[in-house]
């Protein structure tokens, strides 16, 4: 009898586990990103009370696994009110670099701190800092919304606030789904969510806008630059060099584990041999022209039947000028201005061509 | 550290125990287990009281029977069903404690969690005491199913008086630090192990095999020195232990006191967990 007990008690239970798990399926992503989110996120009341407490500055940070060096004496800051790209190739060591500033890999040598204090020293981490490192990071047998109020429990934040940064990141409806049946849009947004929950001061954010839709780009370039113009310090890597042109004010491009390019935007782009302004320009006599511009100018085809030429040196006015003067006509004259992804591009090829040259 | 903080960070870690479907499934495991020792002991206990016609040593055995209903015979049934197959069932808290702390890694949620509290020795506390408190609460379903079970069978054999007594009660209470200390050795295992799956296995090899281990080294020993003390040595294996510590009497022949077997559990918890925060300590979060 006690027998026969247990085993209904045991058969109501496995039935209560699959009624729970079947009973989620209802809901459904409401795909337009939330735009009226976006100001009561970024309006946290932490937000830059003095620069330097939002300041991230990272100085000879090395590490190594075995006999590879990972990060290899890097070195940058990150100011307050500013939108930090962090760029570099594939296994260039950001993922490493980023773990680093956040106290989850220990560092060979150097020092990376926020605001003058090492991550794990923070006495409140999360409203200081907020990080996505990994898409979500939920477990995926857990609701976004437990996943959420684990992290208020643990840091001391009321349970409401989870449901505040659900309803601006747009994921109120999945709210009580598994996180594993999330898109990666959805979990790139739970994870922004989780980073947000304490109003932090600095943002760290690897990759965000992996797999968002063109709406939630949007939400995203849209969150992040109110969140700067708020006093606020972003730290992000992208693959998504276009995005980062618009977004970012200063990068930081590293190859191989060390920073081999960084300032602003245009500073970076700017300093390139290949990738500063150049002019493309559709002649039938392209000859004649470099001819008349003469050695200060460098000519390099841009499409095939050789009408269309890169002219770097002289600018459009200058072009336009000898063209006349040598009577040669022209049909296009467009000046191109710098380009993130050329100068990364670059960057990065100089630093493999030396790496093989060593 | 503060206690309030401490405080928070344990309901994190159970929030984090009861939200997922695994926490189900390790409960209705340990129900059928602890449904079925309790069954076997139910027939065991039945048949001691009601030895077989067809008995060779039918005289022994019925000895046996009479001094089993004699107040203290009755007392040690009612300690052995309250408890039945707790050194079987304790295997569950292990394992629920290897979850807790390895499935952070397996589920990758280990880099959130110590971006809420980089304070890795804090968190592995608050596991601590989150393994304890679901040990506890394997302990209170394990006594509840065994209480009623040896309730009705006491009734069933006109035994009375045994369940409320206090070797009953001694046993239940060392049952109830079993199951702490087993699931406080589970996550220190799973700290100190970071792929769960070798966790897993790990702690049921150890755990089973340990125990064949030791009986078998204790036994060639034995042959060899043929000193008394040797064939209580297998107290070091947990299962062994768990059987020592709740056992009214002498669990086997030569069997160190409770205290012995307790002090062999709380010895693996806390080394175990002293590892597995050093581990956790020096680990670089992936």
């Amino acid at each position: 009898m006690v027998m026969l007990a247990g085993l209904v008690v045991i058969g109501a239970l496995v039935w209560l586990v699959r009624r729970r798990q079947g009973g989620r399926t209802e809901d459904t992503w409401p795909g337009g990103a939330p735009r009226e989110g976006v100001a009561a996120l970024a309006a946290g009341p932490a937000l830059a009370e003095s620069r330097a407490a939002g300041r991230i500055v990272v100085r000879g940070l090395t590490k190594d696994y075995d006999q590879i060096r990972a990060v290899d004496g890097l070195s940058f800051t990150a100011e307050p009110g500013r939108i930090t790209g962090f760029l570099g190739p594939n296994g260039a060591g950001k993922t490493t670099a980023l773990r680093m500033l956040l106290g989850l890999a220990q560092p060979t040598a150097g020092t990376a701190t926020i605001g003058g204090t090492r991550y794990a020293d923070l006495a409140d981490p999360i409203g200081r800092v907020g990080a996505v490192l990994e898409a979500s990071g939920a477990h995926p047998g857990r609701s976004g919304r437990d996943h959420l109020r684990i992290i208020c429990r643990a840091a001391g934040l009321p349970l409401g606030r989870a449901d505040e940064v659900l309803r601006a990141t747009g994921l109120s409806l999945a709210a009580r789904r598994p996180a594993g049946g999330y898109s990666l849009g959805m979990r790139q947004r739970l994870g922004l969510a989780a980073a947000l929950l304490g109003r932090p001061q600095v943002l760290v954010l690897d990759e965000p806008a992996n797999g968002l839709d063109p709406a939630g780009i949007r939400w995203l370039r849209d969150l992040l630059r109110a969140f700067a113009a708020k006093g606020g310090t972003i730290l992000i890597s992208s693959h998504i060099l276009a995005e980062m042109q618009q977004l970012a004010d200063d990068v930081v491009i590293i190859a191989s584990g060390r920073a081999v390019a960084q300032g602003t935007v245009g500073a970076v782009t700017g300093s390139l041999a290949k990738g500063g302004t150049r002019t493309l320009v559709r002649t039938p006599e392209p000859g004649m022209l470099a001819a008349e511009l003469g050695e200060a100018a460098e000519f390099a085809p841009a499409g095939p039947g050789g009408e269309d030429v890169y002219v770097t040196g002289p600018d459009a006015t200058a072009i336009g000028e000898a063209a006349r003067r040598a009577g040669v006509a022209i049909h296009q004259l467009v000046t191109q201005q710098p380009d993130l992804e050329a100068a990364f591009l670059e960057l990065t090829s100089l630093t493999k061509t030396e790496g093989a040259e060593q | 550290m503060k206690p309030a903080i401490m405080r928070r960070l344990v309901a994190a870690e159970l929030m984090k125990v009861r939200t997922t479907a695994s926490w189900w499934y390790y409960l209705a495991g340990f129900g059928l287990l602890a449904a079925g020792a309790l069954t076997n002991n139910w027939f065991s206990h039945h048949y001691q009281l009601h030895p077989q016609a067809d008995l060779p040593d039918r005289a022994q055995a019925l000895a046996a029977a009479a001094q089993a209903r004699t107040p203290s015979g009755t007392a040690a049934i009612a300690a052995s069903m309250i408890t039945s197959g707790d050194f079987l069932t304790a295997l569950f808290a292990i394992l629920l404690g290897v979850h807790i702390a390895a499935n952070e890694f397996a589920q990758r949620t280990a880099t959130v969690t110590f971006l809420t509290v980089p304070r890795r020795g804090r968190v592995v506390a608050a596991k601590v005491a989150a393994a304890a408190c679901a040990g506890a609460v394997f302990w209170l379903a394990a006594t509840l199913l065994n209480g009623i079970g040896t309730g009705v069978f006491l009734r069933t054999e006109h035994l009375s008086g045994a369940l409320t007594g206090v070797t009953a009660a001694r046993s239940a209470g060392m049952a109830l630090l079993v199951y702490v200390l087993s699931a406080v050795a589970g996550v220190g295992l799973g700290a100190l192990i970071r792929s769960q799956l070798a966790a897993v296995i790990t702690a049921i090899a150890a755990y089973a095999g340990g125990f064949a281990l030791i009986e078998l080294v204790s036994h060639l020993v034995y042959d060899l020195a043929r000193q008394g003390w040797v064939l209580g040595l297998p107290v070091a294996a947990p299962p062994l232990a768990d059987i020592v510590m709740t056992s009214s009497g002498s669990a086997f022949p030569h069997a160190p006191p409770p205290w012995a077997g307790a002090a062999v559990m709380a010895g693996y918890a806390l080394a175990l967990a002293a590892a597995g925060t050093a581990a956790i300590r020096a680990r670089d979060v992936s």
